[in-house]
C-alpha cells in the first residue's frame, strides 16, 4: 500500500489521543490505531448494563493539564467539567463521619469538630501544599534532562524551575526536598492529631501504588495526586460530563478536526524493525501499515517485549524494562443502583456524596491493608474510594437510578494461594460486606455489579500486571528513570519509535503530560526524520 | 580558677574521641567528659560474668575510615582487627546458605540454591564495589547546602555534581536507585534464592524502623557495603578484646595527643554567655571552660537537653523534635559452657567463626517488621549472631563462649506493658529463634544478658536507644542530617559543635562524623 502515514499512534488512550492532536495540528498525516471498540483506553465510559453509562477506569481528569484544555479547545468539542460542592465524605466506624467541602470555611468547621487544633492548622498546610505542589506542576511539561550526558539547553527550563524552587525561599526549599521522599504517615504527623483527618488526606499518597502509607516516598505520591487541586486538601477531582469518554471524544475530535485518523478494533500485534528503526505495524489480521515514526501509547514492558521484541534490544536495556515495576495493585467494582444509598454519619442531604466517599478510618487502617497485599491476598479490610457520578450528572443512569464506581486497593496482581478467576467474585462480594458495614442498605440497592481485577485490565485494556501507571511511582521510577535509566526522553533505542504512555515522565493519571511532551520530541526530531 | 581548655568533648564514644584526638592533633588543649567509668559509650567490652567479656552494644567493625586508623596510629595503641570471614544463613528446612572469603567456594555454594544466582553474584559484587567507591566521596565531605549561593557552599555543590557525573553512566543510574529503592526490590532485580535475597537485604535494615520492602533501605545496605571496599569479600572485622579495643585505642592515641580524658563526668548542661558557649557544667556543679564545646551526643539531647531551647531558632527545635530517632535494635548476649551446635552444619567449623544471620526469607524479615509497626518486638526476630571468644580466645574462660546476637525488631515505644516487663520476653524470644537452628542452646546458657532500646537509651545515652543517633532515611541524609541548614556540625550557638552519628555521614563505627566536626571546628578557629 503506497498511502504513507507521518505518524502512527499506538492506543487511544488519552495520552495517545492528545500526541495524536499535537502532531497533526503541527501538520503530520497521523493515524492512531486502537485495539477496543471504544476510546480512551482505561479513561473510557462503557454502557455496561443496558441504560447504565460506566467510567470502567479512571473516573476524573482533575489532573489533565489546563494548558492542554486550552491548546486544543476541547471545551469546543463538548468537553464539560462538573464540581461537586463535597471534595470528599469519609464515614467513621463509630458512625460519626469527616466531610472536606470545596468551601474551605464549611472544611474548617468540620475538621473543628474533630480537632479544634487541626482545624487551625488547617489552612497553613494548605498554603504549603499549594507552594510544594506549584514546583511539581512547573516540570510536568518539560523532557528530563539526560543527566549522562547534560546539554545546558535540557538543563535551562530545569534551572529555571530550579529558581522558581528559589523563589520558594530556603525554607520551603529545604521543605520540599524533606517532604518529597518521605513516608505520607510521617509528614501528616507533624501536622495533624486526628486519624480521620490524616487517613483522608494520607489515602491520596498509595493511590495505585504497591506501598503502604509508612512507605518513603508516599509524601510524593499525595502532592502528586494534588497537583492543580483547586481547593487542596484531597485530591485534585473534576468529573467529566457524560463520563471520561466525553473527554476521550473531545481529544479524538481535535484530532479529526486537526486530520488525524483513528482506526478502532485495529489490533497491532507488531512493530516492524527495520535496521534499527521503526518502519511500521502489523496489525492482528495481518494488515501491515507503514509510517516514518512509530509512537506507542501502551506500556514500556508491552511496547519492547511484546511489540518490538527482545532480540531487536540489547540485553541491559531488556533487563532494565523487565525489572520495571508495574505491580497493579487496584481493582474496580462498578454498581448500578435502584436507589442512592444514605450512609452512616451523614450531615444533613445527599450534597456530602456528591464528591469522592473514603472508607479509610485510619492510616493504620490502610497500612494493614497494604500488609495483606504484601503476602500475596486483597486486603481483608480493604481501602475504598466510592464515587456516585449521577449525584452530578443524572444522565449516566435511567431516571431515579444511580451508578456507584468503586476503586479497591489492595488488590495485588500476584495471588499468592489462588488464581483471580476464583476470586474476583469473593472479591465483589468482600467489598459490598465491607460497604454494608458504612451503608446498610447498600446491598438490597444493587441492580448489577462488574468487578475489574488487575487481571481483567490487563486483558481487557492491555494494562501489563494491571498496573494502572504504566509503572509504579516509585522516586526510583521518575523523570530520567522513567521508564527506565537512560530513556527518560520519550525516545527509544529503536530509531523512530517513541512512547507517549504514563510510563514516562511525569507519569500516571489523566494528566495528558506524557502525549505533550511527546508530541513535542518528536516534532523536535523531524528534521532528522523528515 | 580552673584551668581553660581550648576544646571540651561531651561524650567518649568513638566519634567523640576521634574528634578529641584530631584537635589535639592540631595542638589543641581537649578534655573529653564522660558520663560512664569507662570510654566508648555504644563502642565498649564489660565484663559482665567473670572471665566472659562481652561486647556489650556494637559488636562489629567493617565502616571504620582506614585514614583514622592510619593517622592516629591506632595499631600502635592496640588495636588488632581480626577478620569476621564468613557469614552463614541455617534455614528452617535443615539447608543452609554459606557465604566466605573463599571466591570460588561461595559460588559453587551459591550455585547449589541457584545456578543462575552465582553468575549474577559476580557482577553484583563488582556493580557494589564501583557503588560503595561513587558513595564514600560522599563520606568524606562536609554536605554543602543546595539551598545557598555562598560561593563555598557552590564550589562544594559544583565539586559533588561533578564527581556525580564523573561516575559514569551505569553507577549514576544504579546509584539513584540505591538512594530510593527497597533493599528486597533491589536485591531482587538480581538474585532468585530467598535466603541469599534476604541475607543481603537484611543488612538495608540494621538501625532503622523499616521493612526490607520499604523504599530507602536500599541505601542503609550500600551504606553497610563501605566495609568491603579495601578488605576482599565482606571486610568485617571484630577488634581483639571486643569493641572495646577501638575505644581504648583511640583514648590511648588521644591521650598520647595531650588529650584530658575524664570518666564519672556527666555533663548536665553547656554553658552559654551572650550567644556563645564558655564551658559546661557537671552534673555535681563542677564547671569545665573552653573556648568550643562539642558535642558528640544525639541530637536530641545535643540541642534540647545541654542548652536551653530558648537560645535556638523555632525551626531548629522543631525540626530536631521531629528527628527520626525510633530505636529498633536489640542486643542479647549470652555466657555458654561450650560450642553452640548447628543443625544444618554439625560440629566445630569455620562456620562458626563467621556471622550466622537469621534471614531465611525476604517474607520471615518483613514479618518481623509487621509485628514493630504495630508496637510489639517480632516474636521470630531478624537475628545476626557472632562468637567472638571463637575468633579472640581471650573473651571467655577455656572452653567456655561468649555469643553475641543483633535483634531486630524491638520498638522502643511498646503498646502494652514497658520494656523492664517485656525484657525477658525478649530474650526468650531470641533463645527460642536461634534455638530452632541450634539445638543444644538452651542447654549450655550459663548466663543471659538482654539489652531492649530502653536499657540501650538508659546506658549509653543514645536516645530511644537508636544505634544510629538517629535513622538514615533519605530526609534525614546528607545536608538534612541533622537539620536543614545545620549539616555542617555548628550549631546556631557559637563555639558550640557537634560531631556525633547524628550528623553526616551517620551511624556506625565510622569516625567519620568526629573526624569532620574537627576539620570544620579546625577550619573556623579563630
Amino acid at each position: 500500500m503506497n498511502t504513507l502515514y507521518d505518524v502512527l499512534i499506538i492506543g487511544a488512550g488519552h495520552n495517545g489521543l492528545v500526541a495524536a492532536a499535537y502532531l497533526a495540528r503541527a501538520g503530520k498525516r497521523v493515524l492512531v490505531l486502537e485495539r477496543r471498540h471504544t476510546l480512551g483506553g482505561v479513561a473510557a465510559t462503557e454502557e455496561i448494563f443496558p441504560g447504565f453509562k460506566f467510567d470502567t477506569g479512571a473516573g476524573e481528569a482533575g489532573l489533565l493539564r489546563p494548558e492542554i484544555v486550552a491548546d486544543l479547545k476541547l471545551h469546543r468539542h463538548g468537553l464539560e467539567f462538573l464540581e461537586s460542592p463535597a471534595a470528599v465524605f469519609a464515614p467513621q466506624p463509630n458512625g460519626d463521619s469527616l466531610t472536606l467541602w470545596r468551601d474551605e470555611a464549611s472544611t474548617l468547621a468540620e475538621i473543628a469538630r474533630h480537632s479544634a487544633k487541626d482545624a487551625e492548622r488547617f489552612p497553613a498546610f494548605l498554603r504549603l501544599l499549594k507552594r510544594l505542589t506549584e514546583v511539581l506542576q512547573r516540570v510536568m511539561l518539560l523532557t528530563p534532562p539526560n543527566i549522562a550526558e547534560l546539554k545546558f539547553e535540557e538543563l535551562l527550563p530545569w534551572l529555571n524551575s530550579g529558581r522558581k524552587l528559589r523563589q520558594l525561599g530556603r525554607h520551603d526549599m529545604m521543605e520540599f526536598l524533606r517532604v518529597l521522599p518521605m513516608p505520607v504517615t510521617e509528614f501528616l504527623d507533624e501536622w495533624f492529631e486526628s486519624e480521620a483527618l490524616k487517613a483522608v488526606l494520607g489515602a491520596a499518597g498509595v493511590t495505585g501504588s504497591m506501598q503502604g502509607p509508612q512507605a518513603s516516598g508516599t509524601a510524593f505520591v499525595m502532592l502528586h495526586q494534588q497537583l492543580g487541586a483547586a481547593n487542596g486538601g484531597f485530591k485534585a477531582s473534576a468529573r467529566v460530563k457524560g463520563g471520561m469518554g466525553a473527554l476521550a471524544a473531545a481529544l479524538a475530535g481535535a484530532a479529526e478536526k486537526h486530520g488525524a485518523e483513528i482506526r478502532k478494533a485495529a489490533e497491532v500485534m507488531r512493530i516492524k524493525v527495520e535496521n534499527g528503526r521503526a518502519t511500521g505495524v502489523v496489525l492482528a489480521g495481518g494488515e501491515e501499515i507503514a509510517a516514518k515514526v512509530v509512537v506507542s501509547n501502551a506500556d514500556p514492558r508491552r511496547t519492547f517485549l511484546d511489540l518490538v521484541g527482545a532480540p531487536q534490544l540489547g540485553p541491559t536495556f531488556v533487563r532494565r524494562v523487565r525489572n520495571i515495576r508495574l505491580r497493579g495493585t487496584t481493582a474496580k467494582m462498578n454498581l448500578a443502583l435502584r436507589a442512592l444509598p444514605r450512609f452512616n454519619g451523614m450531615p444533613g442531604n445527599e450534597n456530602c456524596l456528591s464528591g469522592h466517599i473514603l472508607i479509610c478510618p485510619g492510616l493504620e487502617y490502610l497500612e494493614r491493608a497494604y500488609d495483606d497485599a504484601k503476602y500475596g491476598r486483597f486486603s481483608r479490610k480493604p481501602y475504598l474510594d466510592l464515587v456516585i457520578p449521577t449525584l452530578l450528572d443524572p444522565g449516566l443512569a435511567p431516571a431515579g437510578r444511580h451508578i456507584m464506581a468503586i476503586t479497591m486497593q489492595y488488590a495485588p496482581y500476584r495471588l499468592r494461594e489462588s488464581h483471580w478467576e476464583n476470586e474476583r467474585d469473593k472479591l465483589g462480594d468482600h467489598i459490598v460486606a465491607t460497604l454494608a458495614e458504612y451503608a446498610p442498605s447498600l446491598p438490597d440497592l444493587i441492580l448489577h455489579r462488574q468487578v475489574l481485577t488487575p487481571l481483567d485490565y490487563e486483558r481487557e485494556y492491555g494494562l501489563t500486571e494491571g498496573g494502572e501507571f504504566h509503572g509504579q511511582m516509585g522516586l526510583d521510577q521518575l523523570l530520567f528513570m522513567r521508564p527506565v535509566a537512560g530513556y527518560g526522553q520519550y525516545r527509544t533505542p529503536v530509531g523512530s519509535l517513541y512512547l507517549c504512555g504514563a510510563g514516562t515522565h511525569p507519569g500516571g493519571g489523566v494528566t495528558g503530560a506524557p502525549g505533550y511532551n511527546a508530541a513535542r520530541e518528536i516534532l523536535r526530531d523531524w528534521k532528522k526524520i523528515g | 580558677m580552673p584551668k581553660r581548655y581550648d576544646a571540651i568533648v561531651i561524650g567518649a564514644g568513638h566519634n567523640g574521641l576521634v574528634n578529641a584526638a584530631y584537635l589535639a592533633r592540631a595542638g589543641k588543649q581537649v578534655l573529653v567528659l564522660e558520663r560512664r567509668p569507662l570510654v566508648g559509650g555504644a563502642t565498649v567490652t564489660e565484663e559482665i560474668i567473670p572471665g566472659f567479656k562481652f561486647s556489650v552494644f556494637s559488636y562489629v567493625i567493617s565502616l571504620f575510615r582506614p585514614e583514622i586508623i592510619r593517622e592516629l596510629d591506632l595499631p600502635r595503641h592496640g588495636l588488632t582487627i581480626l577478620p569476621l570471614p564468613s557469614t552463614l544463613t541455617p534455614l528452617p528446612d535443615g539447608n543452609y546458605l554459606y557465604r566466605d572469603w573463599d571466591h570460588y567456594r561461595t559460588l559453587r555454594e551459591i550455585a547449589r540454591h541457584s545456578p543462575r544466582d552465582a553468575e549474577a553474584y559476580d557482577e553484583y559484587g563488582r556493580r557494589m564495589y564501583f557503588m560503595a567507591k561513587a558513595v564514600k566521596y560522599l563520606l568524606g565531605i562536609v554536605p554543602p547546602d543546595p539551598t545557598s549561593l555562598r560561593p563555598g557552599d557552590l564550589r562544594g555543590l559544583f565539586a559533588l555534581g561533578r564527581h556525580l557525573l564523573g561516575l559514569g553512566e551505569e553507577t549514576l543510574y544504579t546509584l539513584t536507585k540505591l538512594m530510593t529503592m527497597s533493599a528486597a526490590d533491589f536485591v531482587e532485580e538480581w538474585f532468585e534464592t530467598e535466603a541469599l535475597k534476604a541475607t543481603l537485604s537484611a543488612s538495608g535494615i540494621i538501625g532503622t524502623f523499616l521493612g526490607p520492602r520499604s523504599p530507602g533501605t536500599a541505601y542503609v545496605l550500600l551504606h553497610h557495603y563501605m566495609g568491603e571496599i579495601d578488605g576482599s569479600f565482606r571486610a568485617w572485622g571484630f577488634a581483639r578484646g571486643g569493641t572495646g579495643g577501638i575505644a581504648n585505642a583511640l583514648a590511648s592515641a588521644a591521650t598520647a595527643l595531650g588529650v584530658e580524658i575524664r570518666c564519672n563526668a556527666p555533663v548536665a548542661r553547656v554553658l552559654v554567655k551572650n550567644g556563645a558557649a564558655t564551658g559546661v557544667a557537671l552534673e555535681n556543679g563542677d564547671e569545665f571552660y573552653g573556648k568550643v564545646v562539642v558535642s558528640s551526643l544525639d541530637p536530641k539531647r545535643t540541642f534540647l537537653k545541654l542548652v536551653d531551647e530558648s537560645l535556638l531558632p523555632g525551626e531548629l527545635v522543631a525540626a530536631i523534635r521531629r528527628f527520626n530517632i525510633r530505636g529498633s535494635s536489640a542486643k542479647v548476649n549470652l555466657a555458654l559452657a561450650a560450642a553452640p551446635e548447628l543443625a544444618c552444619l554439625p560440629g566445630n567449623g569455620p562456620h562458626l567463626r563467621g556471622a550466622i544471620s537469621i534471614s531465611p526469607s525476604i517474607d520471615y524479615l518483613e514479618r518481623a517488621y509487621d509485628e514493630a509497626k504495630y508496637g510489639r518486638f517480632s516474636s521470630r526476630p531478624y537475628l545476626d549472631v557472632i562468637i567472638p571468644s571463637l575468633i579472640d580466645p581471650e573473651m571467655a574462660p577455656p572452653g567456655k563462649h561468649v555469643m553475641s546476637c543483633f535483634v531486630q525488631y524491638a520498638p522502643y515505644h511498646l503498646r502494652e506493658g514497658t520494656w523492664e516487663q517485656q525484657r525477658e520476653a525478649l530474650g526468650d524470644a531470641v533463645v527460642e529463634t536461634l534455638a530452632e537452628y541450634m539445638p543444644n542452646l538452651k542447654d549450655i546458657i550459663l548466663h543471659r544478658q538482654v539489652m531492649t532500646p530502653w536499657d540501650i537509651e538508659q546506658i549509653t545515652g543514645l536516645s530511644q536507644g537508636n544505634i544510629f543517633q538517629g535513622e538514615l532515611s533519605l530526609s534525614q541524609l546528607f545536608f538534612l542530617r541533622p537539620a536543614a541548614g545545620w549539616a555542617k556540625y555548628r550549631t546556631p550557638i557559637r563555639n558550640y559543635f557537634q560531631c556525633g552519628s547524628g550528623t553526616h555521614p551517620g551511624g556506625g563505627i565510622t569516625g567519620a562524623p568526629g573526624k569532620l566536626a574537627a576539620g570544620e571546628i579546625l577550619r573556623r578557629w579563630r
